[in-house]
């Protein structure tokens, strides 16, 4: 068992909605995912149902588990921070670490206290006296705690300020990842998580339209800032998307196989590797209409 | 999945309804030892002994009273002390019925509406397990809470009692602490907690499984739908007693199912069910008999309805744990 998700023909429906339409793809072990989409692009219900969530149709197997029959055996493995979750009001910090310790086999005590005491949370806070960052802090200091296999972050720094969500993802990278971890990430900050993904795919009404690693993502697509001369031979290269930049124009090149090669793309200006927004603005195209 | 979990489970349950479990009866068992207990010691120590009291049918006047009490009528007083202290605590049980109503009522519904159920569904944790939690709390944890505290705050009125009586000369400590109902009397209230338990199912489970299945209202739908079914009810059968003078043979039936799945939880309900208060527990002169209370009550599970509305409420609670597994909250 070398995927840590695989699915064959995914599908979810909400009434006469569609929410995933028949996707197929495999999460090998070790790798962190993006899953990128724009709200309502079915990121979430796929990621719901691979947690034994909701019922789906198709075929999904996670960690070996097949997660509407066999939840209570995935959950040993898996851990997340779903996209609106809450803590409870009424949850006190130092008791939230003695709950999470008590039924978590994998829980680390002391790396939660840890991260605590990075933070301005006291174990005798309660939730309904801390600010939303606040909660969020305590949410991932125990999550972060917890040894799982997979994790899945669906929106996980939303509310926090700048300076702890760079501080989360270091630690995430640094403290928590390693070989054996597989950790899947939605959020709509892209360019905060794109230098620790190692692996793309995005999602649209339902379906995925592109999953890929970085290293092929980095062969693949190609930005050029085309010179003033030549914007009509790069026009008739089909660029899959072109913006203004300081009066430059700046194009995006798919150079992949049966695309346009590296070296037609140089002669027209400037080459670069383009960044994971403007991959996904230009892949989303129109989706937004 | 072992007791560990649960244990934190309970543990978790008990954090989060402090407040009406503990905090709400420990504060009204020490008002009541402070305001009944206060009048009772006040009224004696102000104005003395009752002028005049009747004891088996002979009024006596202060003087003579003391000397009056014989042995035996200590001794029957201590009994009926000690047979009924417990009493002076049911504003305690009162409570109890109420903290269980909206503890059952809010317990799956309140982690759906703050969405906080997400939370506790990423711990290793089963969904039969944590509703399991929410049923033990419910009959077994807030019950024996309320009445360790209903014991302790009776026998502090029993004890104020007796100190003011032995203010004004008649000594009551001795007959009081020598009656084996003094000591008796929680043992049989703790005897009939299992009792409870069977009764309790069948409204814990209905309420438990509004409670997971309700968009909104809990209270509405778990108050409404046996209500307003049996008014339904209520009025075809007198439509049909008048057409054609047979009423419906399931009214009966109706009003206890309605009945047990809204009051079950109301302790000592069971006797409403079946014959009625057994005789023993009528005060006599020579005070109440505890022992059949216990025995009258367990002389209630001998029919097959306890036990088909435990059934019923079992599967109900089965059916709350199926709905949290799968609801989605969007």
């Amino acid at each position: 068992m070398s995927s840590v998700i695989s699915a064959k023909g995914l599908s979810k429906r909400y009434g006469k909605r569609t929410a995933v339409d028949g996707i197929s793809f495999e999460i090998p072990a070790g790798r962190i995912v993006g899953l990128i989409g724009p709200n309502g692009s079915g990121k979430t219900t796929t990621l719901k149902a691979a947690l034994g969530l909701v019922p789906f149709e198709g075929e999904l197997s996670v960690l070996g588990f097949d997660p509407r029959t066999q939840r209570d055996d995935l959950m040993q493995d898996v851990c997340f921070i779903a996209d609106v979750a809450i803590l409870p009001r009424w949850l006190r910090v130092s008791d939230a670490i003695d709950f999470v310790a008590g039924v978590h086999p994998r829980f680390n005590r002391e790396k939660a206290e840890r991260y605590i005491a990075s933070t301005r949370l006291t174990p005798s806070m309660k939730v309904k006296e801390m600010s939303k960052g606040m909660i969020v802090q305590l949410h991932l200091a125990l999550v972060m705690a917890i040894d799982a296999r997979l994790l899945v972050l669906d929106e996980p720094t939303l509310g926090l300020d700048i300076i702890y969500r760079k501080q989360f993802y270091q630690n995430l990278l640094e403290d928590y990842f390693d070989e054996h971890k597989t950790i899947v990430i939605t959020t709509h900050q892209v360019e905060e998580v794109e230098h620790i993904l190692t692996d793309l795919m995005f999602i649209r009404d339902g379906r995925i339209v592109l999953a890929a690693s970085m290293e092929e993502v980095g062969e693949r697509y190609i930005e050029v800032m085309v010179a003033q001369d030549k914007i009509s031979a790069a026009n008739a290269l089909q660029p899959l998307d072109q913006r203004t930049v300081f009066g430059k124009q700046v194009m995006l090149f798919d150079a992949g196989p049966g695309g346009t090669s590296r070296q037609q793309l140089a002669a027209l200006g400037e080459t670069r590797n383009p960044s994971v927004a403007d991959l996904f603005v230009a892949t989303m195209k129109g989706s937004y209409a | 999945m072992n007791s560990n979990t649960m244990k934190w489970l309970l543990r978790r349950e008990f954090w989060e309804n402090k407040g009406s479990m503990f905090w709400a009866p420990l504060i009204v068992g020490a008002l009541l030892v402070l305001l009944v207990g206060g009048t009772i010691a006040y009224g004696i120590a102000a104005h003395g002994v009752p002028m005049r009291i009747t004891v088996n049918g002979q009024t006596m006047t202060h003087g003579g009273l003391s000397a009056a009490l014989s042995v035996d009528t200590r001794a029957t007083v201590a009994k009926l002390a000690t047979g009924m202290y417990l009493m002076t605590a049911s504003p305690l049980f009162f409570m109890l019925i109420f903290a269980v109503f909206f503890y059952c009522l809010n317990a799956l519904y309140d982690e759906r509406r703050d969405r906080s159920i997400l939370f506790w569904k990423s711990l290793p944790v089963s969904d039969g397990m944590t509703v399991l939690s929410k049923v033990a709390t419910a009959v077994l944890v807030a019950p024996l809470i309320t009445m360790a505290l209903a014991t302790v705050a009776s026998l502090a009125l029993l004890f104020i009692a007796c100190a003011a009586f032995s203010l004004q000369g008649v000594n009551m400590f001795g007959s009081v602490l020598a009656s084996p109902d003094l000591y008796l009397s929680p043992l049989r209230m703790l005897a009939l907690l299992p009792v409870y338990v069977v009764w309790a199912l069948p409204t814990v489970g209905w309420l438990l499984l509004v409670s997971s299945w309700a968009r909104t209202k809990p209270f509405m739908w778990a108050v409404g739908v046996p209500v307003i079914s049996l008014l339904i009810l209520k009025w075809i059968d007198a439509a049909l007693d008048k057409i054609s003078g047979s009423p419906l043979a399931i009214m009966p039936y109706a009003q206890e199912i309605a009945a047990r799945i809204l009051g079950g939880i109301v302790p000592g309900i069971w006797f409403s069910f079946k014959e009625g208060i057994p005789p023993g527990l009528r005060p006599t002169e020579h005070g109440i008999d505890g022992g059949s209370l216990v025995t009258g009550s367990y002389a209630t599970l001998a029919g097959m309805d306890a036990w088909i509305g435990a059934l019923m409420g079992a599967l109900m609670v089965y059916g709350a744990i199926r709905l949290r597994r799968w609801r989605d909250e969007g």
